[in-house]
């Protein structure tokens, strides 16, 4: 009997060294030569983040104008949503299927594409220096930037503010916050003025994950921040990361209407509350400002201000940080049309481009210098990108710059603090574990 | 006056009684008593079938038997879907199951779904559907049929995103009514805590699976011979005891596959985890597939996910076989 149980066992392993064999393999050399001359025709492929209004048309318009000029390129375009392309990049990277050109964030998620030889060097077309280089901001670039070499096409800057409505502050008699405490204690008045204090819907997970994130770069220092970001080196055993779980447990009690029950909220549910006038203020990204006072919302442009979510009294790490990271583009290291694809991409970040993109109603804003501007972008989001211009540094998403098991643990320690049903330090713990299993 | 003579069930077996087959080759039409073609006994007839069928085989294979295959391969790989490289590990994504707190939750969730399921889609459907069979007017019976049945017209993503919003703590219908009624103390972010988010996903898929497994049952009931019940009504027994001696030995045999077909779709949830609550807070609501998702796309460890694959398989092949053996065997005949 162990006997067959054995030679099942060995034959089983047989069987899947063979399939190891017909599905594994190194990946093939780069193929792009990104400073080739392009040549215009053929189909170019385009996975971007912009499904749905208002951002769609932004690329559609791009693609139409870019086929006027050279006829015989067709330009494809995948558009997925914030939430969806997260695994339609995934399912296209396992299928060998990646397009020319590529959404991506920074951090570990980028550099995945380029320790796996799918996003091609740019250095020679885009590094500090170059022509088209020089027309983006260093820090954009450099957040791209792996091994010293420049893999990314930043496309616009993104950094999370706390949002508020003007009236709901002026009606309850309160001023901005300066301190995290200030904040806490300003809830009290805001309810009784009507209003939520702030919304909050954490169906998703990463909406937690943006609050902690900020309030690490607070309570941590930030070389220690910094080093339990790669696994190898992290220890996640900083008290500031209690503090800032304490911290954001004391948050969502006191100033959320939902409290515990916040896991069971959409986060457009409460983007709503702020842009319908039933909420006080909500946490979200420069991305969104322009989306929370369009036509339509009870909250107007004049009606709507940002600051930084306040630094608790005397935190041990960097109360100037922002979190926030740039948001871009790869091009796929195998594809045929990496000239082409280079072409499109340099295209797409003309200045009169870039200014588009950062007006209302896209509101994004670029990267290109010179793009943003009092004349070109809202109010708020010339302000929050000066403000992200002026940060002492941006820390990105804490779910693009750690890996996955590590973000996950924290996405699910996130959800479990809101709840009650686990205490800082066992989800600490949780990280903990999550970073050896990873290492 | 003659008797029509109906076929039975030997001579289904045998061909007597029913027009014959369409002629498939020239020498499976020789007549009886002419020169017998070898090959009409031989290898043609065979070779010929699987010409037929080779298609269908062919494409059974390429997508589903070697998709199990392969799953089984990838199980015993870690796999960096970046670069392609694979390297074999045995069988660690099993062992690395077994010491999975989540991975138990997932299959405890997926036990207690199937467990619910049994008792609201097969016995509490049993019930209603022997009450609305019972019912004398023919147009009450059909139109609770379809009230019943209606919910199950609507896909399941769309009932998990109406049932969200259901249950939504503070713009909900669910808590809202709670407090119309005078039970505001009751309200709950049901969706929101650990608690109460699996009960209430679980809750949504009864409302949406009970009018299928009740039509299901009427259907099975109807199929039941009026004078037992009526022979028992003679008798004087009363509703309940029809229920109990009649009703329910009758149809058996839909209750052991509907107990089948239960069980095995318990172990297969997805999407109304995924459009309510993604496995969360905290994975309190993960089931063995959303965990598989979040293993392979989330995490990027797409050979424990295979692991979590194989699992989810090797539960659903045993149910199926089960469900074989159960329905070649336990066959109620009228």
């Amino acid at each position: 009997m162990r006997r067959t149980r054995t030679l099942t066992l060995a034959a089983a392993a047989a069987g899947a060294l063979v399939l190891s064999g017909c599905a594994g393999g190194a990946p093939a050399g780069p193929a792009a030569d990104v400073t080739a001359e392009p040549a215009y025709e053929g189909t170019l492929s385009i996975l971007t983040k912009f499904a749905g209004e208002p951002l769609e048309p932004y690329f559609e318009d791009l693609a139409a104008a870019y086929e006027a000029e050279h006829p015989d390129v067709d330009v494809e375009l995948i558009q997925e949503t914030d939430q969806s392309i997260k695994d339609k990049t995934k399912t296209l990277t396992a299928s060998q299927a990646l397009p020319d050109i590529y959404f991506t964030w920074t951090g570990d998620w980028a550099e995945n594409f380029v320790t796996g030889g799918l996003a091609a060097d740019l250095s020679e077309v885009i590094a500090p220096g170059t022509e088209w280089g020089d027309t983006f901001g260093e820090a954009s670039l450099s957040a791209f930037q792996y091994d010293g070499k420049y893999y990314g096409i930043p496309l616009y800057n993104n950094g999370k503010f706390m949002g508020y409505n003007t009236q709901a502050f002026a009606e309850a008699g309160v001023d901005v916050p300066q301190t995290f405490e200030e904040l806490v204690d300003a809830c009290g008045p805001l309810r009784d003025a009507g209003y939520e204090p702030i919304a909050f819907g954490n169906k998703d997970g990463w909406p937690a994950l943006h609050y902690l994130q900020q309030l690490f770069a607070y309570n941590v220092p930030s070389d220690v921040l910094h080093a339990d970001f790669d696994p190898e080196t992290a220890k996640w055993d900083d008290p500031g990361y209690v503090s800032s779980l304490e911290q954001f447990k004391t948050l969502v009690d006191e100033c959320t209407d939902t409290g515990s029950g916040t896991n069971g909220v959409l986060y457009t549910t409460a983007q709503e509350a702020l842009a319908g006038g039933n909420a006080a203020m909500y946490y979200q990204e420069v991305l969104e400002f322009d989306s929370i006072t369009a036509e339509g919302s009870s909250l107007s442009p004049d009606d709507f201000g940002i600051f930084q979510l306040p630094a608790p009294d005397g935190a041990a790490g960097d109360p100037a940080a922002i979190e926030g990271a740039p948001e871009g583009y790869l091009i796929n290291a195998k594809s045929a049309q990496a000239p082409l694809a280079v072409d499109f991409m340099k295209f797409v970040t003309e200045l009169e481009n870039a200014k588009t993109l950062s007006a209302p109603p896209y509101g994004q804003p670029s990267a290109v210098v010179g793009a943003v501007t009092e004349e070109t972008s809202s109010r708020a989001v010339y302000e929050g990108i000066t403000k992200v211009n002026e940060a002492s540094q941006l820390v990105g998403w804490l779910d693009t710059v750690t890996v996955p098991e590590v973000a996950d643990a924290w996405l699910a320690g996130g959800e479990a603090i809101i709840s009650g049903s686990a205490t800082p330090k066992e989800v600490l713990e949780s990280v903990q574990a999550a970073n050896a299993d990873a290492q | 006056m003659s008797r029509q003579q109906t076929p039975t069930r030997s001579d289904a077996r045998s061909g007597a009684g029913f027009d014959r087959p369409p002629t498939l080759t020239k020498a499976m039409s020789n007549a009886p008593g002419g020169p017998v073609d070898r090959n009409a006994r031989g290898w043609y007839p065979k070779v010929a079938g699987l010409v037929w069928v080779l298609p269908a085989l062919v494409v059974l294979a390429v997508f589903v038997y070697l998709p199990l295959v392969q799953n089984l391969g990838f199980s015993t790989q870690e796999w960096d879907i970046y670069s392609g490289a694979t390297e074999f590990v045995g069988l660690e994504n099993y062992e690395k199951l077994v010491g999975d707190p989540v991975f138990w939750t997932a299959l405890g969730n997926n036990v207690l779904y199937a467990v619910l399921s049994i008792v609201f889609q097969v016995f509490a459907a049993l019930v209603l559907a022997a009450l609305i069979e019972s019912l004398r007017s023919l147009r009450w019976r059909k139109a609770l049929r379809a009230i019943y049945f209606v919910p199950a017209a609507i896909s399941l993503t769309v009932a998990g995103l109406l049932f969200y919003f259901i249950y939504e703590p503070n713009l909900g219908l669910l808590n809202h009514l709670l407090e119309a009624i005078g039970l505001g103390q009751l309200a709950q972010p049901w969706l929101g805590q650990e608690s109460t988010a699996m009960l209430a996903i679980i809750a949504m898929s009864q409302w949406q699976g009970f009018g299928y497994s009740t039509l299901l049952f009427a259907v099975a009931i109807q199929r039941i011979p009026s004078e037992l019940y009526e022979a028992a009504a003679l008798d004087g027994i009363g509703h309940v005891r029809r229920f109990f001696h009649i009703t329910l030995p009758l149809v058996r045999e839909m209750t052991g596959l509907m107990i089948i077909v239960t069980i095995s779709g318990a172990f297969q949830v997805f999407n109304e985890v995924m459009v309510m609550t993604s496995g969360g807070p905290n994975n309190s609501t993960q089931v063995l597939a959303t965990w598989l998702y979040r293993s392979g796309f989330v995490r990027n460890d797409f050979g424990y996910a295979a692991a979590i694959a194989t699992v989810i398989f090797v539960v659903t092949l045993l149910i199926a076989l089960a469900q074989l053996w159960y329905t070649r065997r336990r066959r109620v005949e009228f």
